[in-house]
């Protein structure tokens, strides 16, 4: 008797864990997320400076080559959950970005370049940056995307 | 730059555990001060402005320099302070932030300058109201309360504002002139003055304090 | 319109901060504006006692333990950084508990196009609890080339594989 009433706790414990680790763990998803998203050109070339704007990727700008920052594009919007806001790059190119998921801490994004058949996806903490390559480098320059939630 | 910050930086990036805790013991108030500014709460602010240290020791090999360490900890800090806000926030309404005749009359004119003598060291109602202002500070929106926060204390010009919160330049004038109005409005009780009185304000603007700060050059 | 409109949210700025033509109009306007005037001394006012009064906050807390906890840590916060940069490739065991974690519908539908296309898959896992403030998911998948991940406290930074990734 004392094992069945043991094993039924134990039954229903694992049930409670399996449910409870399977359950999505946070919030309900927000309705539609702000998005800031740059088109940014590195340089290898060039006087070594920063477009002021670019001062907060200082952190992730400063692990690169390049010498010269300078800001291309500037795009805010309201994101729907899995539509894709294209953004034509100078090269003419599309790039798309995709808002896959958001909860109380991270927000999930597809980088799509079609161009080059490169297809991220990635997680950030709502305080990151992402920071992603859109164009191969051509005579030392590259161009990038950076994509902010929440700006 | 303190020339023995120089000194304390170099022995901090050779090694020198004492040098750093000395950098940290001569900058943890401020930078908890600016913490708390923003976050309010006071243990986050504790965390935020021990994580900025923390931050700065991982990063001293980056230091060059070409700021002050109290310039670099504290904006970092402010960083840090800020995202710590992000987290908690679910969603950014942006609020219209034109300035209309009601915000002209709401924070009042005159109101701190009158109640305040020359001699902050002496008047009485400056350190009365000073204990008040951070409960006054806690009651700000949070955009508000942060913008005054990076700019009257770590001293960021509207230039820099611009840049750290991501928003146009004259959006920073008109936050900031919002956020002193309500300061001042929620201080108004404090001092118990009437914003209304026009006698008082046309009195105090002559005996008002020389401005420390204008737009001439 | 109330010039007082204009020109109030221009009180406060310091010596070039606005452009010369504002910071004239705004000197007239304030040696003609009493009330304009006063509500530039209250500005500077606030200033002071808003500096005046968080530090009165922290100097009346004891902040005798703080640098001894900032030292303590240290070590734990360069294991962590240490253990981010590391690139951990673990295409088959990774992806999969990935997978499990996240909606297996959603998963396997987008997934099922790029596995046919794929030529490098870069996956970097953070534990099975599910990414926190500190923790980055990355998949990418690159069809005839490759790419690499440069995980940053600031986010990740994702670079086509032909190209130098790091900087001096």
């Amino acid at each position: 008797m004392r094992a069945a009433r043991l094993r039924r706790r134990t039954v229903l414990g694992l049930l409670l864990a399996a449910s409870v680790l399977a359950a999505s763990p946070s919030l309900a998803l927000a309705a539609t997320v702000p998005v800031r998203v740059r088109i940014i050109k590195g340089s290898r070339q060039g006087p070594p400076t920063v477009d002021p704007k670019l001062a907060d990727l200082q952190g992730q700008l400063g692990r690169l080559a390049y010498q010269r920052w300078d800001q291309v594009v500037e795009q805010r919007a309201e994101m729907d959950f899995n539509k894709p806001l294209s953004i034509t790059l100078p090269d003419g190119a599309i790039l798309e970005l995709v808002l896959v998921d958001a909860r109380k801490d991270t927000v999930t994004f597809e980088v799509k370049v079609p161009a080059r058949k490169t297809h991220s996806r990635l997680t950030i903490a709502k305080d990151q940056r992402i920071v992603h390559q859109v164009t191969s480098e051509t005579n030392g320059d590259a161009f990038f995307a950076t994509v902010r939630p929440w700006p | 730059m303190e020339a023995d910050d120089l000194a304390l930086i170099s022995r901090a990036k050779a090694g020198e555990a004492e040098a750093f805790r000395a950098l940290v013991v001569r900058y943890q108030r401020k930078v908890y001060a600016v913490a708390l500014g923003i976050v309010k709460d006071r243990d986050l602010a504790w965390d935020v402005s021990q994580e900025a240290f923390v931050r700065v020791h991982a990063h001293l090999a980056d230091f060059k320099g070409e700021s002050s360490f109290s310039t670099w900890v504290l904006r970092i800090g402010s960083h840090l302070a800020i995202d710590a806000l992000r987290r908690e926030r679910t969603s950014s309404k942006e609020e219209l932030e034109e300035v209309g005749d009601l915000d002209l009359a709401a924070g009042g004119e005159g109101i701190l300058a009158t109640g305040l003598g020359n001699d902050p060291q002496q008047n009485l109602l400056r350190r009365e109201l000073a204990t008040q202002m951070t409960q006054a500070l806690a009651q700000l929106p949070e955009k508000h309360r942060t913008i005054l926060v990076l700019r009257e204390v770590e001293g960021l010009s509207y230039e820099e504002l611009s840049e750290r919160l991501e928003i146009p330049k004259g959006t920073v004038m008109s936050r900031l002139f919002h956020a002193r109005t309500k300061m001042q409005a929620l201080l108004r009780r404090y001092a118990g003055i009437k914003a209304a009185d026009d006698d008082q304000a046309a009195a105090s603007a002559g005996r008002g304090l020389v401005p420390r700060r204008r737009g001439d050059s | 319109m109330n010039p007082c409109l204009r020109f109030a949210p221009m009180i406060g700025a310091r010596p070039g901060e606005l452009p010369d033509g504002d910071a004239r109009a705004l000197a007239d306007h304030l040696a003609a504006c009493p009330a304009c005037m006063a509500r530039a001394a209250d500005a500077d006012a606030l200033a002071g006692l808003l500096s005046e009064s968080l530090l009165a906050e922290a100097n009346a807390r004891d902040f005798s333990t703080f640098s001894d906890e900032v030292l303590a840590k240290i070590p734990s916060y360069r294991e962590a950084a240490a253990g981010r940069r590391g690139t951990s490739n673990r295409p088959a065991d990774g992806l999969w508990s990935w997978i499990r974690h996240h909606r297996l519908a959603t998963a396997l539908g987008t997934l099922a196009p790029a596995l046919a296309a794929l030529a490098l898959v870069v996956y970097v896992d953070r534990g099975r609890g599910g990414p926190g403030p500190d923790d980055v998911l990355v998949q990418v998948t690159a069809e005839g080339g490759s790419a690499t991940v440069l995980e940053t406290s600031d986010g990740p930074v994702v670079l086509f594989g032909d190209d130098e990734p790091a900087g001096t």
